[in-house]
């Protein structure tokens, strides 16, 4: 078990592809970390480099207090579970298991010692002597992980490995890895672009996007207080509402104007937010359960209609538009939608299509962000 | 009334069930396919059996029973040829080895690799009459090899390797080795091109180095590719080599390069004994039958 730690790594494809921006980054022994991020921010082939399967064009890794940078992958003493498994295909379960044991030259008795044991772990013992190819989806990404944890190596380096499984199968593989994590405390990085996988298994979370570290939480402080705009949008289901608009802090209020409606929030945001005096362009984030339905107008409500409604069974998601508005979406591309709110809401209410809803924004829980570079305009935790 | 008569007409059921009546059709379907194999293959094999039996001079035959059969194994130049084919069956590690090295290392992306392969893959695209003449130059008295062998200070030092018995064959092997490089090449570079690259990083980070991953990932994957090449390269062998042998050597010295395949030329066209050719040819074929079947049972996968 060691700690790991990436001080300015980065990689650089071809003369001027950057698939990871000078990546500054602990992880903890024991520590279960989660990279998180859509198609391309280069998660996977930071992990990579971890492994020792790309080199490092510049900065430096280290594992356990040594750097790693030109140290060859059987030599840097970790174990990788890949997206696709990459099971010997010509080899039973129980060889498998015992390959990079047979490598080590541990002895025959030893091997089978520790591939039982690994088996009992991942409930494969029926299963030894099969051939992958006679396995489940669930059964294979098993062996994979008895394959990594059998070594007993200082880190687990995993590459999205739950993305090849169905649902069901998903939720229980990932309490099965966190449980198997825990069991044996030793170092994860685990890379994924399921943002429910990385709030519900790791104890903190690296977002990346194109290439850099977005943020690095605890999954709860991630949603709660996300860093820029990315995040907020990124981690969450259904994603944070974001809205451009003007803010101005004065007079003892914040008044928030989405075009010709205007809603006050409590004076005490601007002891934890730089919000602007005189009215600048911001992008408001709110998440759908912060969106309250009220009974009537009054001060602090926007006028919205019901464009759709989505019944998820425990609850009920309901896309708004805000009338009277010039509001526009936010600027980001990959963030953009329809002028809307996404508002959470009990499975019994009755709304329907085409209803004129007021709403209030959680007084206690908006984010405010830069309307230009998308920084999060919070000042204190 | 009309709706009574379709009930009643329902019941009784069509006159072939859905399973027979999909039977039928693939019998139909498969009917074009099984003419063509008895027109081109059945016939002819059993044309073949039938005139090993006859004394046949190309245009009539009589058939004189099974004596054929007793007088071509007293022939010695059968053994000879069977020798000769069974010598040769040496070149085959040869033949599957050198093309499997080059296709490993032209997978590593080595650079240049798209112009190696491309000569690598050349003699592939040559007639082996063409390449049949070059080696026929390259091992003559005069040829390329003595040049080489001089240019590295041999100068008293020749070579004749098609003039003499015991050479002729071994010639004649390295040259069948050369011209099975290119096919074999590519169709190694095919089976590594389909081997998944996350199995060999898997083996890296479990600990394997180069070689460990050759042999315990690259080549168990390879191994139908290597079957199916060491047939082709057999079949080959057995039923190919006319055309170098008739550019080359004739088959000599004496019957140094006569292998089976050119034994039932002469027999035929030489001698007009059409009758003992057919027979060889059933004796060919049988030959490389074998060879294919106890393959197949030694190397032949659990699948």
């Amino acid at each position: 078990m060691a700690e790991i730690i990436f001080d300015g790594v980065t990689k650089i494809f071809g003369d001027d592809i950057r698939a990871v921006d000078d990546l500054s980054l602990a992880i903890a022994e024991g520590e279960f970390m989660v990279f998180v991020g859509p198609s391309g921010c280069g998660k996977t082939t930071a992990l990579r480099m971890l492994a020792g399967l790309e080199d490092i064009t510049s900065g430096s890794l280290s594992i356990g207090g040594r750097i790693v940078n030109n140290v060859l992958p059987k030599h840097r003493d970790v174990a990788m579970v890949f997206q696709n498994y990459a099971l010997y295909p010509h080899m039973s379960v129980e060889r498998n298991i015992g390959f990079a044991l047979k490598i080590r030259g541990d002895s025959k008795d030893e091997i089978k010692r520790k591939v039982d044991e690994a088996a009992t772990i991942l409930h494969l013992n029926d299963f030894l002597d099969r051939r992958p190819k006679a396995l489940s989806g669930g059964q294979r990404q098993r062996v994979a992980m008895g394959r990594a944890i059998v070594r007993n190596p200082q880190a687990f380096l995993m590459d999205e490995p739950l993305s090849n499984l169905d649902a069901k199968l998903r939720v229980e593989m990932r309490l099965e890895i966190a449980r198997i994590q825990r069991l044996l405390g030793v170092a994860t990085v685990y890379v994924t672009h399921d943002q429910v996988e990385a709030m519900t298994m790791g104890d903190r979370v690296a977002v990346m996007r194109e290439g850099k570290l977005q943020q690095v939480d605890t999954p709860q402080d991630l949603y709660d207080r996300p860093a820029n705009e990315f995040v907020a949008g990124f981690m969450g289901s259904p994603p944070m509402n974001l809205i451009r608009c003007h803010a101005s802090a004065g007079n003892d209020r914040v008044a928030v104007h989405f075009g010709h409606q205007v809603i006050e929030l409590p004076w005490n945001y601007t002891s934890s937010h730089a919000l602007p005096e005189s009215g600048l362009e911001v992008v408001v984030g709110v998440r759908p359960e912060d969106v309250l339905i009220v009974d009537g107008a009054s001060t602090n409500t926007l006028e919205t209609r019901v464009e759709r409604r989505e019944a998820l069974g425990a609850e009920i998601l309901v896309h708004l538009s805000l009338l009277d508005t010039t509001t526009s979406s936010t600027s980001d591309g990959e963030l953009s939608r329809p002028v809307s709110l996404v508002a959470k809401m009990g499975p019994r209410t009755k709304v329907s299509v085409g209803d004129i809803l007021y709403v209030q924004l959680s007084p206690e829980h908006a984010h405010f962000f830069d309307a230009t570079n998308g920084d999060s305009l919070r000042t204190r935790p | 009334m009309s709706v009574i008569t379709a009930t009643t007409k329902q019941n009784a059921g069509p006159w072939m069930t859905l399973r027979r009546r999909r039977q039928f059709a693939g019998f139909l379907f498969t009917l074009p396919a099984l003419a063509l194999v008895i027109g081109f293959i059945g016939i002819p094999i059993g044309q073949a059996i039938y005139y090993s039996f006859t004394s046949w001079n190309g245009l009539t035959s009589q058939w004189i029973g099974p004596s054929t059969w007793s007088q071509a194994f007293h022939n010695s130049n059968l053994w000879t040829a069977l020798q000769n084919n069974a010598l040769l069956l040496l070149s085959v590690p040869f033949a599957l080895g050198l093309p499997l090295c080059i296709a490993v290392l032209l997978h590593q992306r080595v650079a240049g690799w798209k112009v190696f392969r491309s000569i690598y893959f050349m003699p592939t695209a040559i007639s082996w009459v063409v390449l049949g003449l070059v080696a026929e130059r390259f091992f003559a008295y005069q040829g390329t090899l003595n040049s080489i062998i001089h240019f590295f200070g041999f100068s008293h030092t020749n070579t004749n390797m098609l003039g003499y018995e015991s050479t002729a064959l071994s010639a004649l092997g390295i040259t069948f080795v050369f011209t099975m490089i290119g096919t074999n090449t590519m169709l190694f570079l095919t089976g590594l091109a389909t081997l998944d690259p996350t199995l060999e990083e898997a083996a890296r980070i479990d600990g394997a180095g180069r070689w460990r991953i050759f042999r315990s990932i690259t080549l168990p994957h390879l191994s139908r590719f290597i079957q199916l090449a060491f047939v082709m390269t057999v079949i080959a062998l057995f039923s190919a080599l006319f055309s170098l042998i008739f550019v080359m050597t004739g088959g000599g010295p004496g019957y140094a390069t006569t292998t089976m395949e050119f034994l039932i030329y002469q027999t035929g066209f030489n001698q007009g004994d059409f009758g003992t050719a057919a027979l060889y040819g059933i004796i060919l074929f049988v030959l490389t039958a074998i060879v294919g079947i106890v393959q197949l049972r030694l190397i032949g996968s659990d699948e």
